[in-house]
C-alpha cells in the first residue's frame, strides 16, 4: 500500500513536472530521495508482521497411539492385546534384543528423528518410548 | 549371542541399509529381511565362542560397504544420476586402486609435462 501511494505520488510530481518545467529540479531531487526511502521502509513494515509458527508440541495420546500403531503392525508381537501404554517389549509382548533394535528404529522413522545408541539401549518398554518422544523437541 | 556387541552391529547394519537403500522400499525391505536372518542365523554363539567376532566384524564391514560402495542411480534421460551422499567413498586416481587408504604416487607427472 506504501509503495503504491509512493509510485502515484512519483507519477503525480512526474506530470506535474511535464506540465511546468520550471520546477522539474526540486521534482527530480524529491524522486531522487523517495528512493532510499522506498527500499528501506517496506522492510521494516515486513519485518513487525513475520510470523513465526509455534513449536507443535506432541500430544502424549498422540505418541502413544501412533507407537503402538506401530507395535500392532510388527508381527513378532506375541498377541495384540497384549500391547498397553504400559507394555514392555520383552516380558509383556515376546519381543527379543533384535525385535526391539528393530522397534526402536521403526519409532525413530515414525517420528524423523535419530536416537542415539545409548538412549535406544534404554528403551525397553511403550512409556519409556513415549517419554523418550516427548522429550524431543524435534520429533514430529 | 553377546547382546553387548551384536546390538550395536545390528542397529549399525539397519541405519546403512536405510542410508544405502533409502526411497527404495523393495530393496530396503529385503535387506532388512536379510540382515535379521542373517543375525537369526547366528543367534546361538555364545559370548565365548571363537566364530562370534568373526560375525560381529562380517556384520560392521558390510555395514561399511553399504555405507560407502553402495550408489542408488535413477534413470534420467539418457543417463543416470547418482545419489552420491556424506558417506560415499571418495577416491582419486592416485587412490582409487589402493585399498586401506594406502596412498601412493602413480607418476607424478600432470599433464604439462612432455
Amino acid at each position: 500500500m506504501f509503495r503504491t501511494a509512493l509510485i502515484r505520488s512519483v507519477g503525480a510530481a512526474t506530470a506535474a513536472a511535464s506540465r511546468a518545467t520550471i520546477t522539474r529540479p526540486a521534482v527530480a531531487r524529491r524522486v531522487v530521495s523517495a528512493i532510499p526511502s522506498a527500499r528501506f521502509a517496506p522492510a521494516q513494515r515486513l519485518g513487525a508482521v513475520r510470523m513465526y509458527s509455534a513449536a507443535s508440541g506432541l500430544k502424549k495420546e498422540e505418541v502413544e497411539g501412533r507407537i503402538m500403531g506401530i507395535l500392532s503392525g510388527f508381527d513378532k508381537v506375541n498377541d495384540p492385546s497384549n500391547i498397553k501404554p504400559t507394555a514392555h517389549f520383552a516380558n509383556d509382548l515376546g519381543l527379543d534384543s533384535l525385535d526391539t533394535v528393530e522397534v526402536v528404529m521403526a519409532i525413530e522413522e515414525e517420528f524423523s528423528i535419530e536416537i542415539p545408541d545409548k538412549d535406544a539401549d534404554a528403551i525397553h518398554s511403550v512409556n519409556q518410548a513415549v517419554e523418550y518422544i516427548l522429550n524431543q523437541p524435534d520429533a514430529n | 549371542m553377546s547382546t553387548t556387541t551384536a546390538i550395536p552391529a545390528y542397529r549399525n547394519l539397519l541405519r546403512a541399509a536405510r542410508i544405502a537403500f533409502q526411497g527404495d522400499n523393495r530393496v530396503l525391505t529385503a535387506a532388512r529381511i536379510s540382515i535379521r536372518d542373517g543375525f537369526r542365523a547366528n543367534a546361538s554363539l555364545t559370548p565365548s565362542d571363537p566364530n562370534l567376532p568373526g560375525a560381529i566384524k562380517h556384520a560392521q564391514e558390510v555395514a561399511s560397504i553399504l555405507r560407502q560402495n553402495v550408489v542408488q542411480g535413477k534413470m534420467e534421460g539418457e543417463a543416470y544420476k547418482l545419489r552420491i551422499h556424506k558417506d560415499t567413498e571418495r577416491g582419486d586416481n592416485d587412490t582409487i586402486k589402493m585399498p586401506n587408504g594406502t596412498k601412493v604416487k602413480i607418476d607424478g607427472k600432470t599433464c604439462s609435462d612432455k
